[in-house]
């Protein structure tokens, strides 16, 4: 009784193949207790009724019994995580993590406009954006820019460069950019909670529970 | 006389047409003006190469004596530099800049380690000036030049403390200085190229070589060097030295963010891919993040506006591969950065499919072994195998692995960010992440320790508004499962699993306190039964035995030693740790070893005996 007992087979096979089980039991019933790759190689993630109408009973039928000859139950996985072949098949596209998306309530940006842009290219989720920025505290403090001093430098440097919208920057920045248009100057008032929140960012000017401020020109969408 | 011979071969040669010059005529040439110049003749041989009659001789045969001649000038006797720099000067100008190439780098690379830094710093600039001789046929030379130079400097000892770094008794300083101004016509160049619309290609072979200077830079020495802050040493060299080689990075088109996410981002379709590889070594990157992140090096190039999360998932490669070293510092370095960039995290935050990239188990288990192994890896001991005299081998497993009594800096440190890589993740993770653990460490200590976080989150969890699915409820009771279980049912070595089994009753007794029977908000009433069986009776049966086994031994030992009381100092029995043997242990030794193994098991005991109680209080019928 070191590990967890395996789940027991609920249904028979003349029951399985009989009218009297709905799809959605069986769906619920193998959601419940398949691990989760073997969900997803059975295309049984997600809402069951979807799941219903994509799935045939045959299928399901198929995967029960499948669940039940593998043993491939919940809780058997993570060993499996720390294997190579997992990880191999993970780090094939690039992995777009997102923090979980609390109960929303308000976006916790402001944006004005401060130039206009082409007001028809917006970027969508994973489109690369390239921007010039400066940041600023409330207080004015400036904490970040990457414009240079002099307009003959702005020629040597580049733009900030990075795929929109899939959390690689501060959430304030993900969804602000979302909403600016090709050639867009605008001012982004960003409250800690989608900046760096309570912590700050330790060791730079960037102090707890800091509202930031920031001066964005959408340069270009690709 | 050597000034004769070299006057005779020089006027031979000048009525040699076309540069038809004899082996001879080279080795003559050679071996005179070597000697003329160790004779202190340096006055005369100058005269002799400047003298244009004399041009097409020199331009073919000069460079040979730059061997002798820089041997010369790295003694530094006054009397014969001025002549000597000249001389060199000269030959910069004349002759071939491929074989002054050759000629200068083959200095660099025969120095012994004593003379390093003065001959770097000798002929950093007479390479330059041959370089750029080069035009644009430069890029492959000045990849080679930059390798060679590399190379001998990251010989040189790398200064520890503050002091040291100012002393820069061996030169490492002062020739990571003179390099940063080597490279600058260099950088220059590619970043002219780089500006306006011009894109300068990335596969640009001086962008390229470029590229990996910087990167050897960031392994050999960056990566062996401990940066001192602006507060503790004003005006550091190293310091400058890393600021400049991540400006140089910038400023040749690499983005120190789309550096630092190469792994994670990486596609394995890319054609070329491997070479990809080779230009970005991993080791490297390691350095650049921990320069970014823990030493704040260039800072201001480096944009604010990055996630932490994505911070945190793009470290834990370079954490990884630090954690996985075995030199002491690399593991240091990997230790800070993964707590500087789980700081900046907010707690709770690490959401679950975190936990399916590799790093973010494998990172805690490279955590582990840091922390369970000795600083100088030569005991791994935790189990004392006494052998007694009367041929019979009893196993005292004694753990002195007590996570919580740990001495080593780096180990309490380890735990430290241990528990912080767990406060981080949301409650499924941390689910997860205790499964997962509790599968594969293996280890009695962490074990433990993964006991008490359960408990603290099932703590947690009872609180009002703070249920969840994983510490309550249906997901609750596997995870005991694997809690709550001996390893080797009753034969399980008590002793050696006694971090994990004292934490794992800790938590049943605080259960069975905490949630009331009627309640059962964890479950854990109606899954008493079976713990009881699989558990409970098992462990009440190993102990009974074990005691009985020690107390037993105890007993003779003590007589033992009575009857060998005259002999007291020789040893009844051999120690053996991990098949070496240690000092014998006397008699003493053994009666001390075993009583604290029978404390140990009353230990035990007093824990279980309460949860008996416990459970019979309830199941008793109230009256």
């Amino acid at each position: 009784f070191m590990m967890a007992a395996d789940p027991a087979r609920a249904w028979s096979d003349e029951q399985l193949k009989g009218e009297e089980i709905p799809k959605r039991e069986l769906i619920t019933f193998i959601q419940e207790n398949a691990a989760h790759s073997f969900l997803s190689e059975h295309k049984l993630l997600g809402n069951i009724k979807n799941v219903a109408k994509t799935a045939k009973k045959e299928q399901l039928i198929e995967a029960y019994n499948q669940l039940f000859e593998s043993k491939r139950f919940k809780g058997t996985e993570v060993d499996a995580v720390t294997e190579q072949v997992q990880a191999a098949k993970i780090s094939d596209a690039p992995k777009e993590i997102k923090t979980e998306p609390v109960d929303e309530g308000p976006p916790k940006f402001t944006k004005t406009i401060l130039k206009k842009g082409d007001k028809t290219n917006f970027p969508k989720k994973g489109d690369t954006v390239s921007c010039w920025y400066t940041g600023t505290l409330e207080d004015g403090t400036v904490f970040d820019s990457n414009i240079p001093a002099t307009a003959k430098k702005k020629k040597q440097t580049k733009p900030l460069s990075f795929k929109v919208g899939l959390g690689r920057v501060i959430r304030g920045w993900d969804e602000g950019l979302l909403v600016m248009s090709k050639g867009e100057t605008a001012r982004l008032e960003i409250e800690a909670e989608w900046a760096y929140g309570r912590k700050g960012v330790p060791d730079s000017k960037i102090p707890p529970n800091a509202k930031l401020i920031f001066e964005v020109e959408l340069v270009s969408i690709d | 006389m050597a000034l004769e011979q070299l006057c005779d071969v020089v006027q031979r040669c000048q009525a040699i047409k076309d540069e038809g010059f004899s082996p001879e005529d080279y080795d003559l040439f050679f071996t005179a003006g070597r000697t003329c110049l160790e004779q202190g003749n340096s006055a005369q041989v100058l005269s002799i190469l400047v003298d244009e009659k004399n041009k097409n001789i020199v331009r073919c045969m000069g460079w040979n004596l730059l061997g002798p001649l820089v041997q010369i000038l790295l003694k530094k006797e006054d009397k014969n530099l001025p002549h000597c720099h000249a001389i060199l000067s000269h030959l910069l100008e004349i002759c071939s800049p491929k074989e002054l190439l050759v000629g200068l780098l083959e200095q660099v690379e025969e120095a012994d380690t004593g003379s390093i830094a003065e001959t770097v710093t000798l002929l950093l600039k007479p390479l330059q000036t041959v370089l750029l001789r080069l035009g644009m046929k430069k890029a492959s030379s000045v990849g080679m030049a930059l390798s060679t130079l590399l190379s001998q400097v990251a010989r040189l000892p790398v200064p520890v403390t503050k002091e040291q770094e100012e002393d820069d008794v061996f030169g490492l300083c002062h020739c990571c200085t003179a390099l940063l101004q080597f490279v600058k016509p260099f950088v220059e160049e590619v970043k002219e190229g780089v500006k306006d619309n011009n894109r300068i290609s990335k596969d640009n072979e001086l962008r390229v070589e470029l590229l990996k200077f910087c990167m050897k830079s960031l392994s050999k020495p960056l990566l062996e060097v401990q940066l001192k802050d602006p507060d503790t040493l004003l005006k550091s060299p190293l310091r400058d030295f890393a600021t400049e080689i991540l400006i140089i990075l910038s400023s040749i088109g690499e983005s120190l963010p789309d550096l630092l996410s190469r792994n994670v981002l990486k596609r394995r379709e890319v054609p070329g891919f491997l070479e990809e590889e080779v230009r970005y070594p991993k080791e490297s990157l390691a350095c650049l993040s921990h320069l970014l992140f823990v030493d704040h090096i260039a800072v201001d190039i480096f944009p604010a506006v990055l996630s932490p999360i994505f911070v945190l998932q793009c470290n834990m490669e370079y954490i990884e591969l630090l954690l996985s070293r075995t030199e002491e510092s690399h593991l240091l370095k990997g230790l800070v950065l993964y707590e500087k960039s789980l700081i900046r995290v907010e707690d709770n935050s690490l959401p679950v499919d975190l936990l399916e990239l590799k790093t973010f188990f494998s990172v805690p288990q490279n955590l582990v072994k840091v922390m369970t192994l000795c600083p100088d890896q030569t005991l791994v001991s935790e189990t004392f195998c006494v052998e007694v005299t009367c041929n019979l081998m009893w196993f005292i497993s004694i753990v002195d692995f007590d996570l919580s009594l740990l001495t080593s800096p780096q180990r309490t440190k380890g735990l430290k960010v241990f528990q912080l890589s767990i406060d981080k993740f949301n409650t499924e993770a941390k689910y997860k992440f205790f499964k997962g653990m509790l599968k594969t460490s293996h280890h009695a200590g962490v074990e433990g320790y993964i006991i008490k976080n359960i408990k603290n989150q099932i703590d947690f969890s009872l609180k009002p508004c703070n249920g969840n699915d994983w510490f309550l409820g249906k997901h609750l009771l596997p995870l005991l499962r694997l809690v709550l279980c001996l390893p080797h049912g009753p034969e399980t070595d008590l002793l050696q699993n006694l971090d994990r089994i004292m934490e794992s009753l800790n938590l049943l007794r605080y259960m069975l306190i905490r949630d009331k029977e009627w309640e059962n908000e964890t479950g854990i009433w109606t899954e008493l039964y079976k713990i009881e069986d699989n558990y409970l009776k098992p462990l009440r049966t190993g102990l009974n035995m074990s005691k009985a086994h020690y107390e037993a031994e105890l007993k003779s030992a003590k007589e033992n030693k009575k009857i060998s009381s005259k002999d007291s100092k020789a040893s009844v029995c051999t120690v053996t740790v991990d098949n070496e043997k240690l000092p014998n242990m006397t008699p003493e030794m053994q009666i001390q070893v075993l009583q604290s193994a029978v404390f140990t098991f009353d230990l035990i005991e007093s824990v279980l005996t309460r949860i008996e109680e416990i459970i019979e209080t309830k199941e008793r019928p109230l009256s």
